[in-house]
């Protein structure tokens, strides 16, 4: 999977309307470019649309507990009345649907889709929020400090952003899990598989943030405050954390709510092939791998999971790009 | 000395009549299968009974698997379809019959002229060599052939997939590595060659089931000039019907006639080459083998285990295609061994405990209900001759199991809030991790945790879970296996998994927990009874034995949901390996 | 590759361009250098790291009736017990030289370049991947010629016709497409054709183009439309956004003033600019699915090198992992070399970076 849509360049536009919103006022107002995006923001309804999802699946994933308490059964619970014995199927059509069972139980076990679902909302979530925060931190460091210090730091640290790029991740990601194994580093099962796969996901992917984050400082650096700041003696460091970094927060929230749903895909890649999260513990992916066993006799299996992903990373998608528009009008 | 004669009865699928075995009469008489067919389409009409019975020659029988064999060579290879398979390019000193219902269970004679002979104490066994079989090649086989393969067969380090029987029991030198480390084959006289068509087997104790060990593929001889060691599995010279013409390895492989095999020479295990040839795709998924077997793109499921779990529902469900299911039983025990080196599983109350707790229809359903085979009471499978109903933990009467019993056995080892304990299970295996699921759930009812952890298939027994120190080491309580019978008998099912004396600290077990000393003397004593009856007793006292010490999980004897597509011709169940017989089948696809 | 900031072009001269090319080449042959050793260090340590000794590695290797001193020795005759760089160099000289396994009772030949020797298949690695690979390139060829011609189209057009309905409607599928998993595109697409129209279609027929061409064809054709379906998506999106980018340069509008057909306006002008990034991705994705398209391999049942990836990982098998994540590798370095050079003739001012 490539990477999110690359920034073609970096300059950081002035918008035309601060100088025009003023106009309608006494006292001529300038407005900050946060101000100007969000306006903008707030006027493509698609991605406000898609706002208001994601933050309906934040709010499920941190309620999960009591909403599976109020709305479905326990998702580790095996229900096995609901199921042919022979066959396996859920009993009565529909794949099980009922008032217990929104969306149904799963084929061989009688598992409540709809908790396993939510449950997997929070996995999800998590490992890709954590994951991209630990790419963005990482890739805002190293693109800073190559974009800045140029020279043999900068060819270092490109040639080690080449290194990363280098690697099929997926196939890394499988093999590294298949090696580690079910223990080791003082953790167990669960814990250590979910540190591991926020690991891999999180530091291999920083290279994704540290070019743009590089990109942008090369040219920031060449910009008039810069000099200035550097003519009145700043040292290196209050340059970079005090003059750059707040011009990089804008495109650094792009890529980042950009790059979240990449994370979603691929940990439900990870899943799916088996070296996820592993079972029981609900996960999306996961139910898809079951649900490659049964989708032949039992199709409405695959449908919560997928849909649940499509949705989340669509309402992502929407958002990204509703905010890179807004703070980039031109691309529009 | 008596022979060892195996009787077995063979339980039923749900429709399936049982068929008379082998009409057409009686004695020696072999490749002609007449009488006792049918071609009408049902629900079990290969059980027992050759169902579209055909002499037609020609075609490609198109096998698939779902994996990949663990070798073709005959000295490396435990798989039940591989030696069902094998009799197809290989010719044993003996051989199981190829023919439906009880008469599959007996062994003929197939490069030997009968039976063996043995000694007065049954520690020496002496079998005649027919004249003029030859390899692919053309040149004779020789009863050095046989020798020098049985000793190539007990290099474990070379070959360490194999049985392990005839090491066990050849009178050869401690510490024996086989003929690569030391070529002077002459040397051993556990095996005596007087002639070129004569072998004596001399053993270290008596046994007197010893043919079995010869129906093992081991005894497939191997010509000494042409072994290539670790390569010979790319090219196994010959003895059988059919020869390897390509072998692709991990792909595909493919066998054509052997034009130096002469049926003449084979009178009496009923092989039938009808197929022109033989072709075997490996790591074909095992859900596709499915589909392909009723799009009509394969022939047969070499596995033999049965449909996965979609496929089952599809076939159940569609009365056109269960007419073409069959659901014979196999000789093979679902189980979940109790790990006594594990703390509290080294309590027999504890251990009770698990037994009462443990839903038995739940783990039933994780192999497919009542297709999947029917509830386990005890280890030992029905099949299995001087099998005794045993039914200590209520599997039959309260099959959820019962939770009341289960606390008062928790409180008398001293555990009444339960404990917790790991659970393995082999994580290429879907019916197994359902167990897995299962059992948390049902012993979760009297506070028994389970933490539920898969090991990769290849390594499961190997490295892990066969490991006592790993296992021990690591919690492992409750292990999730199953075993199929070597061979219908007491001894061909239940030694590997219940003597102790088989635990090897270096890994690779099969007996995955079970330590108790009677069962151990039992089994001595079976060794040493020459009468047939007080055997079987003495095998199934062993299986009480381990019931009464709670020592293993029983969960289901297993049956298999076989599919078969219409163009298949000549199709039976072969009863000592649980799936259809691949020496006799035949396609009417050209 | 990140656009380098250059000084101000130079006189291109042939010696030029020669010495680009070369250093790249040499530059890639590092990388691959350096790939290799940190993978094959990742998959020494990582185990050792985890617990695991060189007896328990070897241990897998030897029969069930050995004891401790033939574990220690297998783990010798293996090399598990020499240190990481000894290991490593005995790696390398196979990859340039080939190398000889001893597995007890031969030795094999490993050919160069020697990607590794499954001890647990008892055969080198890269002949199998070898084998595996034609279905991997013709799933990855197939479906990028249908993805590049549907994704570049259907993008130029959106620019062209921005705000129109075709430009929103294509927009959104295009966004679906980005969000869907390929996974569950592929089993849905799979459900509908193979099993509720009953159509022979989905890689588990798969037959080699030698072989059976219509068989050939129609395993591929699914997962060739599902896969392309997935990138198509992305490269409207990256195309149109390219494009609108390219179409507000000067230069268009220079080469609208002096009277140019719009035609050649937006092809050769506007398309050629706006198409190196997109060069840029392909190289990449090209490299990547090269290198093993898992989930479609997974989901379509195809036996190519990502189904490959998914069996060894299963079976534990170290050697052959690390082989295809090599071979991986290698085709993601290429593919960023071939594009690289590309640029070199397309774009002067990167030549001097």
């Amino acid at each position: 999977m490539t990477p999110p849509l690359e920034v073609t360049d970096a300059t950081a536009a002035t918008p035309p309307e601060a100088t025009l919103a003023g106009a309608s006022k006494s006292a001529i107002q300038g407005r900050s470019l946060g101000q100007i995006a969000w306006r903008r923001l707030k006027r493509d309804k698609v991605a406000m649309a898609g706002g208001l999802v994601v933050i309906f699946l934040v709010v499920v994933a941190i309620l999960a507990p009591f909403i599976i308490d109020l709305l479905g059964t326990n998702p580790d619970f095996r229900d096995y009345k609901l199921v042919d014995a022979d066959t396996g199927l859920p009993i009565g059509g529909g794949g099980g649907v009922s008032g217990d069972h929104l969306f149904g139980v799963e084929p061989g076990n009688g598992r409540d889709i709809f908790s396993r679902v939510v449950e997997g909302a929070k996995i999800s979530l998590l490992i890709a929020f954590v994951a991209t925060i630990l790419s963005v931190v990482i890739g805002t460091v190293m693109g800073i400090v190559a974009g800045y210090f140029g020279g043999w730091v900068d060819t270092l640290i490109s040639r080690l952003m080449d290194i990363f790029l280098a690697f099929p991740l997926l196939l890394f990601a499988i093999a590294l899990v298949g090696v580690i194994g079910s223990a080791g580093f003082g953790l167990d099962g669960l814990t250590l598989r979910i540190v591991v796969i926020i690991f891999i996901i999180g530091f291999f992917n920083w290279p994704y943030i540290g070019r743009i984050v590089r990109g942008q400082t090369l040219s920031l650096r060449e910009r008039e405050f810069v000099d200035a700041a550097r003519s009145l003696g700043a040292k290196p460091k209050y340059v970079l954390f005090k003059e750059l970094l707040p011009n990089l927060v804008a495109p650094i929230l792009v890529y980042s709510t950009l790059l979240i749903p990449t994370n979603i895909l691929f940990e439900a890649a990870l899943s799916f092939l088996g070296v996820g999260v592993p079972p029981p513990t609900a996960t999306w992916g996961g139910m898809l791998s079951d649900a490659t066993r049964w989708y032949q006799v039992d199709p409405q299996f695959m449908f919560p999971p997928g849909l649940a992903i499509f949705v989340t990373v669509l309402a992502f998608n929407l958002f990204g790009d509703g905010l890179r528009d807004a703070l980039d009008p031109r691309s529009r | 000395m008596k022979k060892n004669r195996v009787v077995s009865v063979v339980a039923l699928g749900a429709v399936a009549a049982m068929g008379l075995s082998a009409c057409g009469g009686g004695t020696s008489s072999s490749n002609n299968n007449g009488g006792g067919g049918t071609t009408t389409p049902g629900f079990g009409a290969a059980v027992g009974k050759v169902f579209n019975p055909s002499d037609t020659k020609g075609g490609t029988l198109r096998f698939a698997n779902s994996g990949d064999w663990d070798s073709l060579d005959p000295a490396d290879t435990y798989y039940g379809y591989s030696w069902n398979f094998i009799r197809n390019y290989g010719r044993g000193l003996v051989v199981f019959k190829s023919a439906p219902g009880a008469e599959g269970n007996k062994l003929a004679p197939d490069l030997a002229e009968k039976l063996g002979e043995p000694s007065n104490d049954a520690k020496t066994w002496t079998y005649k060599l027919r004249k003029g079989i030859k390899y692919e090649d053309g040149t004779e086989v020789k009863s050095k052939d046989v020798k020098y393969a049985v000793l190539r067969s007990l290099d474990k380090t070379t070959f360490p997939n194999g049985p392990t029987y005839l090491g066990d029991f050849l009178a050869v030198p401690d510490g024996y590595k086989g003929p690569y480390s030391d070529p002077n084959v002459d040397a051993i006289t556990a095996i005596e060659t007087p002639d070129d068509y004569t072998i004596k087997f001399n053993l270290k104790t008596s046994f007197s089931g010893f043919d079995y060990f010869m129906a093992l593929p081991s005894t497939i001889p191997v010509p000494q000039a042409k072994d290539t060691g670790t390569k010979y599995k790319e090219h196994v010279i010959s003895t059988g019907p059919y020869k390897f013409e390509t072998n692709e390895l991990g792909k595909k492989f493919v066998l054509t006639r052997n034009e130096h095999y002469d049926p003449a020479s084979d009178p009496d295990t009923g092989r039938k080459p009808l197929a022109d040839k033989l072709q075997v795709e490996l790591n074909v998924n095992a859900d596709d083998v499915d589909n392909r077997l009723q799009s009509g793109d394969l022939d047969i499921s070499i596995e033999g285990t049965g449909v996965q779990a979609a496929g089952q529902a599809k076939v159940l469900n569609d009365q056109a295609l269960k007419a073409k299911a069959d659901n014979p039983v196999n000789a093979r025990t679902w189980f979940t061994v109790l790990n006594s080196d594990v703390a509290p599983l080294d309590n027999i109350d504890c251990r009770k405990a698990v037994l009462f707790a443990a839903d038995k229809t739940a783990y039933q359903r994780s192999y497919g209900g009542a297709t999947g085979g029917d509830i386990a009471t005890s280890l030992m499978p029905p099949v299995i001759p001087g099998q005794k109903k045993i039914d200590l933990y209520e599997a039959l009467t309260k099959p959820e199991g019962d939770v009341d019993k289960a606390k008062e056995a928790l409180t008398k080892c001293g555990k009444p809030d339960g404990f917790n304990t790991v659970i393995s299970y082999r994580a290429e295996r879907p019916k197994e991790k359902a167990t897995a699921e299962a059992m948390q759930q049902a012993l979760g009812r009297v506070g028994i945790k389970l933490e539920i952890k898969p090991f990769p298939l290849a390594d499961y027994t190997k490295l892990y879970v066969g490991k006592p120190d790993y296992a021990k080491a690591n919690g492992i309580g409750l292990i999730i296996y199953g075993w199929g019978a070597d061979w219908n008998d007491g001894f061909g099912f239940m030694q590997q998994i219940v003597d102790s004396r088989v635990i090897r600290a270096a890994g690779g077990n099969t007996n995955l927990g079970i330590r108790l000393p009677e069962v151990d003397s039992t089994i001595d004593e079976a060794l040493k009874e020459t009468d047939t009856a007080k055997r079987e007793a003495l095998w199934a006292k062993t299986d009480e034995l381990v019931m009464q010490n709670a020592a293993a999980l029983p969960g289901v004897w297993s049956k298999g949901l076989l599919f078969r597509p219409e163009n298949l011709t000549n199709v039976f169940v072969a009863e000592a390996f649980g799936m259809y017989d691949y020496t006799a089948i035949g396609t009417s696809r050209k | 590759m990140p656009r380098r900031i250059v000084a101000a072009s130079q006189a291109t001269t042939p010696s030029t361009v020669l010495t680009y090319i070369v250093r790249r080449l040499i530059g890639a042959v590092i990388l691959l250098f350096v790939v290799t050793a940190v993978t094959f260090s990742i998959f020494f340590l990582v185990p050792r790291i985890a617990g695991a000794t060189s007896e328990d590695l070897a241990s897998r290797y030897v029969g069930k009736t050995a004891g401790a001193e033939q574990i220690h020795e297998m783990a010798q005759k293996l090399g598990f017990t020499d240190p990481l760089y000894v290991q490593y160099g005995r790696f390398a000289k196979g990859l340039i030289v080939g190398s000889e396994y001893n597995t007890g009772t031969a030795i094999e030949q490993c050919p160069a370049p020697c990607l590794g020797y499954s001890f647990l298949k008892q055969n080198p690695v890269l002949p199998d991947i070898l084998g595996r690979l034609p279905v991997t390139i013709s799933l990855a060829a197939g479906a990028a010629l249908i993805w590049v011609l549907a994704g570049v189209a259907t993008g130029v057009l959106s620019a062209l016709r921005r705000g129109t309905i075709f430009d929103r409607s294509a927009m959104m599928i295009a966004l679906a497409g980005v969000s869907l998993p390929i996974f569950f595109t592929g089993m849905l697409s799979l459900s509908i054709f193979r099993d509720g129209l009953g159509w022979s279609i989905g890689g588990s027929f798969y037959k080699p183009l030698t072989e059976d061409p219509l068989l050939w064809f129609s395993s591929l054709s699914l997962p060739w439309i599902t896969l392309a379906f997935l990138y198509a998506a992305q490269y409207a999106r990256l195309t149109r956004a390219g494009m609108l980018e390219t179409m507000n340069e000067d230069f268009i509008r220079t080469a609208r003033a002096k009277g140019l057909p719009e035609r050649t306006v937006v092809v050769k002008h506007g398309l050629r600019s706006a198409l190196t990034p997109i060069l840029t991705i392909f190289g990449l994705d090209i490299g990547l699915l090269l290198g093993g398209a898992i989930l479609t391999e997974t989901t379509f049942s195809l036996p190519g090198i990502g189904q490959y990836a998914v069996i060894a990982v299963a079976n534990n098998d170290l050697p052959q992992v690390l082989g295809v994540t090599l071979t991986g590798a290698f085709f993601i370095v290429i593919a960023n070399l071939v594009v690289d050079l590309m640029y070199a003739v397309v774009d002067p001012r990167v030549r001097t970076a």
